[in-house]
């Protein structure tokens, strides 16, 4: 517990310390934390794991103390849990993504009812942009729990060369309702009625330029090439090391395009995989001793399922892609964890009150 | 929307061309530069890239739009 004379200087105590990512936080006063663990619904010393490379416990209050330091409202509660929760999964490989040279960073993906009851949470346009208090704030205090529970610090702990402005926040939902694709989450096991965070380790956004040809039946097939080139392209750790999961955000277009050519989700999944190569003679050529004794052609992919697509953004030319890191114990493994919205605990007017009061 | 404004603003009959996607930006457009009342119709979103056939189509849904809001000008 830390005191100061005003909130001025608490916020200069709590820049001093590391404790911040570097912009103002609303101060985490004992009263806004204890609203903040009230509406979590659950005990704040209950513990949800350890988070590396500093091996802090994460507890449902040393979340809360995050979330209001990110600017959360309580109803971000649940979603803020589940994306803690999906990086202390030991497949996430936490420990080695935060200390890794890489520049990767948690993109938390939401689907489900959540995306609306603890939000709303944007997926159309500029989702991954400013403008958006729970994209922006829900990514925010996963990253501070990273800083302040998993002890992550530039230059000592957090051995990023350079990172990524999505560092600071990296969440987005999926558009689920305009999505002529099955969900994301669905794909992945869950029930459509489900709540589902999404979190891996990625580099920042690709763009993907692509204009659709109405007199061209064939045209999806270039679509396809260029996102593979995005995935696959050879100086990317995908390209080069391999074996890792990646991200593929298709706008509202280019879903319509990719649907009409009779694609579900996971053909887009099959297609791509097929398209994520180097060829042996980049291998060959390019990357030194990354190329090991025998440069084949290189898949980017193990499976297609390591391909994750969701729709989100506004409608145009413009898709993403976000290569990753692939490396660790589980090669940059995408987890994804429920959201405990029923035990979420609704407090009239504290919703608005919690944050700032 | 600014090649209407400019044009207009030159004294030339013009009509921007919006498709919904981007019509509440072209009355900011229009808003910021001063000229909320520029001649704009409304066009399906997306356009490009949609085919020859879709593009005639939505060509011969627009003409008279386009053709009444010149003439409004002229009067």
């Amino acid at each position: 517990m830390l005191s100061a004379l005003d909130e001025a200087q608490a916020l200069e105590d709590l820049h001093r310390n590391g404790c911040t990512d570097g912009l103002p936080v609303v101060i985490p006063t004992a009263e806004r934390v204890s609203r903040m663990v009230l509406a979590s619904g659950q005990d704040g010393d209950m513990v949800l794991g350890t988070m590396g490379p500093g091996h802090g416990i994460a507890t449902i209050e040393n979340v809360a103390i995050a979330a209001v330091m990110a600017g959360c409202l309580p109803d971000y509660m649940p979603v803020v849990l589940a994306a803690v929760k999906a990086v202390i999964d030991p497949v996430f490989d936490l420990t080695e993504m935060q200390a890794t040279t890489h520049c990767t960073a948690p993109l938390v993906i939401v689907n489900g009812p959540a995306r609306h009851s603890c939000g709303p949470i944007a997926s159309g346009t500029g989702a991954l942009g400013p403008g958006h208090r729970a994209n922006a704030s829900i990514g925010r205090a996963l990253r501070l729990t990273m800083i302040n529970i998993g002890k992550a610090q530039p230059g000592s702990s957090d051995m990023a060369l350079l990172g990524h402005p999505g560092k600071f926040t990296y969440c987005l939902a999926e558009d689920e309702e305009n999505s002529p694709f099955t969900p994301l989450h669905v794909g992945r096991g869950f029930d459509p009625d489900d709540s589902v965070v999404t979190v891996l380790g990625a580099e920042a956004p690709h763009s993907v330029i692509f204009s659709g040809d109405g007199n061209d039946p064939e045209s999806y097939r270039a679509l396809l090439e260029l996102l593979a080139m995005g995935l696959a392209n050879p100086p990317s750790n995908n390209g080069t090391l391999t074996g890792g999961h990646a991200t593929v955000v298709l706008n509202p277009e280019h879903s319509a395009i990719l649907h009409s050519a009779g694609l579900t989700r996971e053909d887009i999944a099959q297609e791509l995989y097929e398209r994520c190569f180097v060829e042996s003679d980049v291998v060959k050529r390019l990357f030194g001793q990354f190329a090991g004794p025998d440069p084949q052609r290189r898949m980017a992919f193990r499976s297609p399922e390591q391909i994750l697509i969701l729709q989100a953004g506004g409608s145009g030319l413009y898709s993403m892609v976000m290569p990753s890191w692939c490396v660790g114990a589980h090669a940059n493994a995408a987890v994804s964890v429920k959201v405990e919205a029923d035990i979420f605990c609704e407090i009239p007017g504290l919703a608005t009150s919690a944050a700032l009061d | 929307m600014r090649d209407g404004i400019n044009l207009a603003k030159l004294g030339i009959p013009a009509v921007a061309l919006v498709t919904e996607e981007f019509w509440s930006q072209g009355n900011f457009v229009a808003q910021s530069l001063g000229m909320t009342t520029v001649p704009r119709v409304e066009l399906p979103h997306p356009v490009a890239g949609t085919g020859s056939e879709n593009l005639t189509r939505v060509a011969e849904s627009i003409a008279n739009n386009i053709l009444s809001a010149l003439e409004a000008q002229s009067d």
